[in-house]
């Protein structure tokens, strides 16, 4: 048999598919040579806390700049109050973070959290999938 | 190319014909899909693997349209070019309803990065592109070649798909069969928790089930496919179908990771457990994926 009989829209979806296969696979094989091997490695920050109708909210970003998936993680932020005492405690738990990702959350508190003396975010712990 | 000059019907299908057959192939990529396409296991593998060994996975997939196209495909007649041809446009569409979908499903958005996206879309395609092949072949009429194949199955005229070629359509049933369950969390709980007794009979089950399927059950095809003549070809075939599942199983358990720091034994639980839905599928692949 020597050329595939075909018409117009069959040779564009070829083209569509042929595209699309090798730039995926360009990409993946690109991306797993340029990937080193780090293992998870989270950066939290805190945005400006606001108030709500019950309670003052928190936005914290977590982001992985290793190059591995972290799955669990549990984020604690505590806050100290300019009186001294207990710090308040609040916590946040992702389900996974892949490599190189974002993913945002709040933490409340019952207290305004503008007024605290101060504010800090640390992850407890996490799991590899 | 081929364009207007050859827009006689025997050698060329018109471009309403061609929708209608992607038509047909979208619709199976997705109820092939589906089940995989809404499992978070799915999408967590997708980020979480190496992106060689999801490029491994690409590869492994054209391999296996190349096997479906060429043995259970609508044209028989096929040349090597046009099965590549064929399987080369089911990965495409594959890639674009699983980005669709996951975009739909709400799984990939503009702020993800692109690992992330280009992961989820390229496990959930590979899935999509079996069903594609599938659907094309299966959910036709086989209008469009009539004329080569004649208005059943086409059973007869493939008067002898060859063993090796049964073994590849196996694998593929096998393959998309488990692929469907593969990936969650059930079968290593099943895996963990069953006793070596257990593990023994649902070997043993899957036996039964292979030779049922492919022997007593008078399956369209069966007839025709299997030669079903003396108890020991029904053994050696059961046991071979088996076999094949088993080596499915193991497959694509590995590609998900499923072996990654297990003990020798709870792989072998593993593949064991997952092998019934494999063997069903393998079973099925040989008679039914015709």
């Amino acid at each position: 048999m020597s050329k595939p009989e075909k018409n117009w829209v069959e040779w564009a979806v070829f083209a569509i598919g042929l595209v699309l296969v090798v730039s995926a696979l360009s990409y993946l094989v690109y991306d797993g040579a340029t990937m080193g091997s780090d293992p998870p490695s989270l950066e939290v920050r805190l945005g400006t806390p606001e108030q709500r109708a019950h309670n003052f909210i928190v936005p914290v970003t977590v982001t992985n700049h290793g190059d591995e998936t972290a799955e669990g993680i549990t984020i604690e932020v505590s806050m100290e109050n300019t009186g001294g005492g207990e710090p308040a405690r609040g916590e946040l738990t992702i389900a996974f973070l892949p490599r190189r990702a974002t993913r945002e959350g709040f933490v409340t508190f019952q207290q305004d959290p503008r007024t605290a003396a101060q504010l800090t975010a640390r992850v407890l712990g996490y799991g590899k999938p | 190319m081929p364009r207007r000059k050859s827009q006689k019907k025997e050698t060329c299908r018109s471009v309403a014909e061609s929708f209608q057959e992607y038509g047909r192939g979208v619709a199976g990529g997705l109820m092939f899909s589906l089940p995989l396409l809404y499992t978070m296991e799915v999408w967590w593998a997708g980020f979480s693997a190496h992106p060689w060994r999801l490029a491994a996975y690409v590869v492994a997939t054209f391999v296996l349209l190349l096997g479906y196209n060429r043995f259970a495909g609508l044209r028989h007649d096929a040349s090597m070019t046009e099965v590549a041809i064929d399987s080369v446009e089911e990965l495409g569409l594959g890639f674009i309803i699983a980005a669709l979908a996951l975009f739909l499903l709400g799984r990939i958005t503009f702020e993800m990065p692109a690992n992330e996206i280009a992961g989820q879309i390229v496990i959930e395609a590979m899935t999509v592109a079996i069903g594609v092949s599938v659907g094309t072949a299966q959910l036709g009429g086989g209008k469009e070649d009539e004329g080569i194949e004649g208005s059943g199955r086409g059973a007869k005229g493939q008067p002898g798909i060859h063993f090796g070629g049964q073994m590849l359509l196996a694998f593929c049933g096998a393959t998309l069969f488990a692929s469907n369950v593969a990936p969650t969390e059930e079968i290593v709980v099943i895996a963990v928790e069953s006793s070596w007794l257990r593990l023994v009979g649902l070997a043993f089950v899957s036996l039964l089930l292979g030779s049922l399927i492919l022997h007593y059950s008078e399956f369209t095809g069966a007839r025709e496919l299997v030669s079903a003549d003396g108890l020991s070809t029904v053994v050696v075939g059961s046991i071979i179908t088996y076999a094949v599942a088993l080596c499915a199983a193991a497959l694509i358990l590995w590609f998900f990771g499923r072996f990654d720091g297990v003990s020798l034994y709870t792989s072998l639980a593993q593949v064991i457990v997952l092998g019934v839905a494999a063997t069903l599928g393998a079973s099925a692949g040989r008679l039914l994926l015709q």
